[in-house]
């Protein structure tokens, strides 16, 4: 046979397909091996080496179909995975096209659990500084949960029994299957945008670990720790433990729990409240007491009972002085008076009055005597006055005018007592006894002299 | 007789520190009767706190035009169904 003769020569392409269309023949199948190389692209596709021992295989996983993988496959990770054989003809790399992975051991959701738990814990959202502490006394709570659901049902009627006074906004959200994780973080949202909202409830009743898996997520876990406001978990039973839980502010074993948790304080409070007031009393009591008896004791003290004695005894002493005194001022009055009375009585007896009548009388006498001898005096200077008088009298030019004769003036007043002063037709004045005239001289006779006679008075 | 600022717990820790500062003793009467006075206000403040008794339960609807409104809720399990 000559082997260059009849010989088919392929293009690479022409037997790549022909490979390729084999391989196809595999159709599904299941492969397990390590994960090795593993690249995961920013398309979202990822390209990997599955390999045991002895051998290896390039994979593929595209996005559309690896959107779904809840884990994260790593590097040494043991899986199965089910797919169809291809050709990578590029390369020549004969390689699986993976449309669903698992781990091998642990299920899938089960690894997805325990890588998101370990990667936020590594982040610090557990860490117990982050969590805020729930309201002692809350007055609205919002829940998110499924309105329909047990865990509703069951914080109601806990909440009734306690007789809490606290009002309920329940945010309605799904809380398993496609969405509901979303949903969750828009309550969360939603309720820390409400300013009346104190505390909230995210819970549901008890589940296996994909019913619960809402409460797994990435997106659940962000939105609880950066909640404001303070999250109680309260997902499924005692047992079940989600990621929630671990970064919620407080977990709840059960939604009954959680309403207890946010009702609880309310008695304790009371006890704790009447517990104060019964202190308050207490201490005030005890310190007026304490002052009081701090005041008697003082009221007691000495200082306070000899002051008021020595006052006492001072008072007396003053009384007993001005007593004393007043008895001393009357017995001197006493003395006085009686010292007068005898002097009276001496007086008396000296008879001064007696003596002084007799003087009165004698004087009386005298006055008289005085009066009487002024009188006689009296009249007989009176007399003598007469007597004088008349002779005066009888002198008087005026005496002498009674007896006939006149006076002559002439016109100066000079009286004249010669003719001879005179010149007839001169104006003379004449004085009368009784009356004057007014005179011409018609004639004067000189040498006419009148000769006393026996009308002389001889003395 | 209005408490200056007080919500429960902030009433609460003052109470107790009202207390603690009474207890101690060392006050003047006075001052030891306005804190006594003040203590007994803010006991019944919170004494009162407690008692409130309304509770309201409501859920939220969204409206059609988006926004969350806010309804009693029964529970009758057909009236919730969304």
């Amino acid at each position: 046979m000559d082997l260059f003769a009849q010989r088919k020569i392929y293009s690479v392409y022409d037997i790549t397909s022909e490979i390729k269309r084999s391989l196809d023949k595999f159709g599904i199948l299941w492969v397990q091996g390590e994960i090795s190389n593993f690249k995961h692209h920013s398309s979202g596709h990822m390209y990997f080496s599955l390999k045991d021992q002895r051998a290896q295989m390039k994979a593929a996983f595209f996005r559309n179909n690896n959107l779904y993988l809840k884990f994260r496959p790593e590097d040494g990770m043991e899986v199965i995975v089910r797919g169809r054989l291809s050709v990578y003809e590029p390369r020549g790399d004969y390689q699986m096209i993976v449309e669903y992975m698992e781990p091998v051991g642990l299920g899938s959701l089960q690894l997805a659990f325990d890588q998101l738990k370990e990667k936020l814990r590594k982040e610090g959202l557990f860490e117990d500084l982050h969590k805020i502490p729930l309201p002692l006394l809350p007055r609205k709570v919002g829940i998110i949960t499924s309105p329909t659901g047990a865990a509703i049902r069951d914080i109601l009627r806990i909440l009734k029994r306690r007789n809490a006074s606290l009002d309920v906004l329940i945010y309605p959200a799904r809380v398993q299957g496609t969405g509901a994780a979303e949903e969750v973080v828009a309550g969360i949202r939603y309720l820390n945008s409400r300013r009346d909202i104190d505390v909230i409830i995210a819970g549901r009743g008890g589940g296996s670990i994909e019913d619960l898996w809402a409460f797994n997520e990435e997106i659940v876990a962000r939105a609880i720790y950066q909640s404001e406001l303070p999250l109680i978990s309260a997902v499924g039973h005692e047992v079940d433990y989600t990621i929630a839980d671990f970064v919620a502010d407080m977990r709840a074993p059960t939604p009954s729990a959680a309403a207890e948790m946010v009702s609880g304080a309310r008695e304790d409070l009371r006890a704790t409240v009447a517990s104060f007031g019964g202190r308050l009393n207490q201490a005030i009591r005890r310190g007026i007491e304490r002052r009081r008896l701090n005041l008697e004791r003082l009221a007691h003290n000495k200082a306070f009972t000899v002051a008021p004695n020595k006052i006492r005894d001072l008072q007396q002493r003053f009384d007993e002085g001005a007593m004393r005194m007043a008895q001393a001022m009357r017995r001197f009055c006493y003395a006085i008076r009686h010292r007068e009375r005898l002097i009276a009585t001496r007086l008396h007896a000296l008879d001064l009055r007696r003596l002084l009548d007799h003087k009165k009388q004698i004087l009386a006498h005298s006055r008289q005597g005085l009066i009487s001898g002024t009188k006689t005096c009296l009249a007989a200077e009176r007399s003598r006055f007469e007597v004088a008088v008349g002779k005066i009298d009888a002198l008087s030019p005026l005496a002498i005018l009674r007896r006939g004769f006149a006076l002559c003036r002439d016109a100066k007043g000079i009286i004249l007592k010669n003719a001879a002063d005179v010149s007839c037709g001169d104006q003379v004045s004449v004085t009368l006894a009784l009356g004057s005239l007014e005179c011409e001289v018609k004639k004067t006779n000189e040498n006419y002299e009148l000769r006393m006679t026996n009308y002389e008075l001889k003395n | 007789m209005e408490l200056k600022v007080k919500d429960f717990e902030s009433a609460l820790k003052s109470l107790e520190d009202i207390v603690v500062q009474l207890e101690a003793g060392d006050l003047t009467l006075d001052r030891a009767l306005e804190l006594f006075e003040e203590g007994i206000r803010i006991s019944r403040f919170c004494s009162s706190k407690l008692d409130e008794a309304e509770r309201k339960v409501e859920i939220l609807i969204k409206a059609a035009d988006g926004t969350m409104k806010e309804v009693p809720f029964t529970e009758d399990v057909e009236a919730n169904e969304s």
